[in-house]
């Protein structure tokens, strides 16, 4: 597509596009920045998103390393670094190239699958244009979809995710993963061998020790940090090489370990504490987080999967086979993983009231991508269960503008007012007592 | 239907089993000249000692040539297989590099101690160490035809039901009371920390793993599919002795306790048997603990037991890690979203489960009530801690 000659028009969309794209992710990365309690150490994770959003660069890596497009958490990376290649989530949040996939899909599709198809159309994004491969879970009919109309413009390779998880699902899963390991080894001429997988494995594993540190901080002290920050430091994962976002994170958590000593908070109030779940958040639709948190709440957790949980749960080895280690990659992609896609997928509630636990959350915003099906669905369960335990909820349904930016707004402010009348008395004099 | 296809199953199975019990003292594996001698050996250093050894070096080398022999055919079908053939050499070598597993030390530390001095005490005590407590039986399956083992082991009554009946009265009581009584303490704990065939077994798997040589992955349905052996087996052992036979005709342990204890032993179908458990559990760990009868004896008892497993169904994500590691295959330890009691009646308290567990307190080993073991994250991935300090260091060079 690079190769045909730009008309003039073309070419002039296009840079109508980069400066309209970059005009977005700055506004939104500076809004993020302005926000207090941001730990100093978070600053390489913001110059990752400035650089991929604003500054149209791509993956920093070495000479001929080739990077591979994944969408959803269940294309194992490990898989990727082993075949010598780095991974990079394709997954979008671009307002600027929904509205150009918005002429592309149907109205009623999901707005992330637009702003990929769009990104794919417009062909200026090296992060998009680069990728040897991309790999694409069918996780929903969007996605289904998606996979055709890429594989017109680029590689792609597509995994079927199982509908249960059942033990066969699991051995049938462990096959498709090395089928999908082979045509990584054809795309990036390497061959993947026991030492390779246990490199690749340690480095992915290495970030998620970092991360388990982390969530361990997070949840020793309330209001140690802001959800939206942790928001950019997931967002910047999806562009970084998982051993250097370990590192990054590394330095974060040292940072926070002195906050803890300290007792340092990103508030000295008990603003009301929100567990975001729902469809995922990518930059630079951060606008939920953004608005919570600007308005006196703070985002305490989140279950989606762009967030803490597409990467909080470990891969767990238990055979040291190479047979042993595709099974653990096999089981982590699907077991713990609670997303809608499967069948029966009520593991979500009980994740939910475990974070509800945690974090001591007080309110739910349930968030619905306009024309995603599946977590619509499940709203009505969750809201069941969520109202057993007295925590109130509600859902907001978006979409890839910023037109409803008012209406969300007043439905957030609205939702924190109520948390807040909930709130016991008691909770509240202590909060005077602070200021007294 | 499917229930008629069960009962022709265990059916089937039933009959399978009673032939081979038939010919169980039939098929001689290795004979010795004279039967069963029970005069001690000098020294453990002696000839003598060493031509005792003979069975079970026998046992040793065919085993370890049916493993071969195994690896072969399946390296025979990876080649094959359309996905897995491009793998070939990566499935079928053992590189150099590892996985960050977790921190040695530990509870595992301590299962294996007791493991190691259990049987080391079962066996030798007697012989070695001269300690003999011949009044207390103890569920275990560490043969008693080594008639210098340290104390009785409950097996052989079992298996002798008929004789144990003309028993005088107290040496009855004396039997049901320390049988019960270990069973009621410890109910599988005797397994998963003290039984000789439980630690050959883990050894067989120990070795696998190091060679990183694939297992076979069993799903529910294979499991499912030895329940009837399993319970064949209980009636094989506590039955067969009124029908003319016996389960020590081909008993697999009796190759191991004896032999090592020094004591000229023949073995038939045992030594057949004890070949086939060997290779099973080198490829399925603790492959005869699933079908064990004495396992399931114990196992009876498993809700009054005082060691059990807890489970906190909130903080479970449902991950399957526990089930993965489960060496009896319990599914519902990663099932189960209500009851906190997950204490199964093939579990064998080996605790691998809350060890592979990376969510905290999901999974708990419970001693009357207290916690001795629980699952974290950080004990999971404490592999890594070496990673991180590694960079402090770099880090703290470079200011
Ligand atoms: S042969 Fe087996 S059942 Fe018989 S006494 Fe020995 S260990 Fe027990
Ligand atoms: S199941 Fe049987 S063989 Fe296995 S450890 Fe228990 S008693 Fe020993
Ligand atoms: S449930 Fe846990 S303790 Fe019991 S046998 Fe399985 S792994 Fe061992
Ligand atoms: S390992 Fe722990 S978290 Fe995972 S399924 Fe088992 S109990 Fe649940």
């Amino acid at each position: 597509m690079n190769t045909q000659t730009v008309s003039p028009r073309e070419q002039r969309q296009k840079d109508r596009f980069i400066s309209k794209a970059s005009q977005t992710a700055a506004k939104y990365l500076r809004r993020m920045e302005e926000l207090s309690g941001a730990p100093e150490s978070m600053v390489p994770f913001f110059r990752v998103l400035r650089d991929i959003y604003v500054d149209g660069k791509d993956v920093s890596r070495e000479d001929g390393v080739k990077t591979v497009g994944t969408y959803c958490v269940m294309a194992p990376h490990e898989l990727i670094y082993a075949a010598g290649a780095i991974p990079v989530k394709l997954c979008s949040g671009s307002y600027t190239a929904f509205s150009i996939g918005d002429d592309l899909a149907p109205r009623d599709a999901c707005p992330l699958v637009k702003a990929v198809a769009g990104f794919q159309q417009i062909g200026v994004m090296p992060l998009y244009d680069n990728c040897a491969l991309m790999v694409l879970p069918i996780t929903c009919d969007c996605k289904k979809k998606l996979a055709g109309y890429l594989a017109e413009r680029c590689e792609v390779c597509t995994l079927q995710i199982p509908v249960s998880k059942e033990d066969e699902d699991i051995e049938q899963y462990v096959r498709e993963l090395y089928q999908f390991l082979g045509v990584l080894e054809e795309t990036t001429g390497n061959r993947v061998t026991y030492d390779s997988l246990a490199d690749a494995m340690k480095k992915t594993g290495y970030a998620q020790f970092e991360l388990s540190r982390f969530l361990r901080l997070k949840k020793s002290l309330p209001y140690l940090l802001r959800g939206t920050h942790i928001m950019a430091m997931m967002n910047a994962a999806s562009y970084m090489p998982a051993d250097e976002w370990g590192r990054q994170l590394h330095l974060v958590n040292r940072e926070l370990e002195q906050r803890i000593s300290r007792n340092e908070t990103v508030t000295r109030r008990q603003l009301p504490r929100i567990l975001l779940t729902g469809s995922p958040i990518i930059f630079p639709n951060i606008k939920i987080p953004l608005l919570i948190e600007e308005m006196c709440g703070i985002l305490a957790a989140d279950e989606t999967c762009m967030g803490e949980r597409g990467m909080s749960d470990p891969v767990v080895p238990v055979d040291q086979s190479f047979d042993g280690l595709m099974r653990s990659l096999a089981i982590r992609a699907t077991r713990p993983c609670s997303c809608p896609t499967f069948a029966d997928n009520r593991q979500r509630i009980f994740r939910l009231k475990q974070m509800i636990r945690d974090y001591q959350i007080e309110g739910v915003i349930y968030h619905v991508l306009r024309g995603c099906l599946v977590y619509d669905f499940e709203y009505r369960q969750i809201e069941e269960a969520l109202g057993e335990l007295g925590i109130p909820v509600i859902r907001l349904e978006s979409d890839y503008n910023e037109e409803d930016v008012e209406q969300l707004r007043i439905r957030i402010e609205a939702f924190i007012e109520l948390i807040k009348l909930k709130k016991p008395p008691e909770v509240r004099r202590t909060e005077r007592d602070y200021y007294g | 239907m499917k229930q008629a296809k069960k009962i022709w199953l265990t059916a089937g199975v039933c009959a399978a089993m009673f032939a081979l019990a038939w010919f169980a003292w039939r098929l001689p594996f290795f004979e010795f000249s004279e039967e069963y001698s029970a005069e001690q050996v000098g020294s453990f250093l002696s000839l003598k000692y060493l031509k005792n050894l003979l069975p079970l070096i026998l046992i040793l080398l065919l085993s370890s040539l049916g493993i071969l022999i195994c690896i072969g055919v399946r390296k025979r079908i990876i080649r094959k297989d359309p996905a897995f053939g491009r793998f070939f050499e990566a499935r079928t070598g053992s590189g150099g590099k590892k996985v960050p597993g977790q921190r040695k030390l530990g509870f595992m530390t301590v299962r294996w101690a007791a493991m190691l001095g259990a049987s080391f005490l079962m066996i030798f005590g007697g012989t070695a160490l001269n300690l003999r407590f011949a009044e207390v039986s103890l569920p275990i399956f560490s043969c008693p035809v080594n008639t210098e083992q340290m104390t009785e082991s409950s097996c052989y009554y079992l298996a002798h039901l008929n004789d144990l009946f003309e028993l005088p009265l107290k040496d009855i009581l004396l039997f049901f009371g320390t049988t019960i009584g270990f069973a009621l303490l410890l109910g599988r704990v005797i397994c998963g920390f003290l039984c000789p065939m439980g630690l050959l077994q883990d050894v067989v798997h120990g070795i696998r793993q190091k060679a990183r040589v694939e297992g076979v992955a069993m799903t529910d349905k294979m499991y499912a599919a030895l329940t009837p052996v399993k319970w064949m087996m209980v009636f094989l052992l506590l039955g067969l002795s009124f029908l003319g036979g016996n389960f020590c005709n081909f008993c697999p342990l009796v190759a191991v306790s004896p032999i090592l204890a020094g004591i000229q032993t023949s073995l038939y179908f045992s030594g057949f048997f004890m070949i086939f458990a060997l290779i099973g559990s080198f490829f399925k760990r603790r492959f005869f603990c699933l079908i064990c009868p004495l396992g399931v004896l114990l196992g009876l008892l498993h809700r009054i037991t005082p060691f059990r497993i807890k489970k906190d169904c909130t903080a479970c994500t449902e991950c399957g890690a526990c089930y993965e590691a489960c060496p009896m295959g319990i599914k519902q330890i990663y099932t189960e979203r209500e009851k906190t009691d997950v204490t199964d009646m093939n579990c064998i308290l080996c605790g691998e489960c809350i060890r592979k567990c990376p969510e905290d307190n999901a999974l708990a080993m419970t001693f009357a009530g207290k916690k001795i073991y629980t699952a974290s994250r950080k004990q999971v991935m404490s592999g890594y801690h070496a990673e991180g300090r590694k960079q402090d260091r770099r880090r703290g060079g470079s200011v």
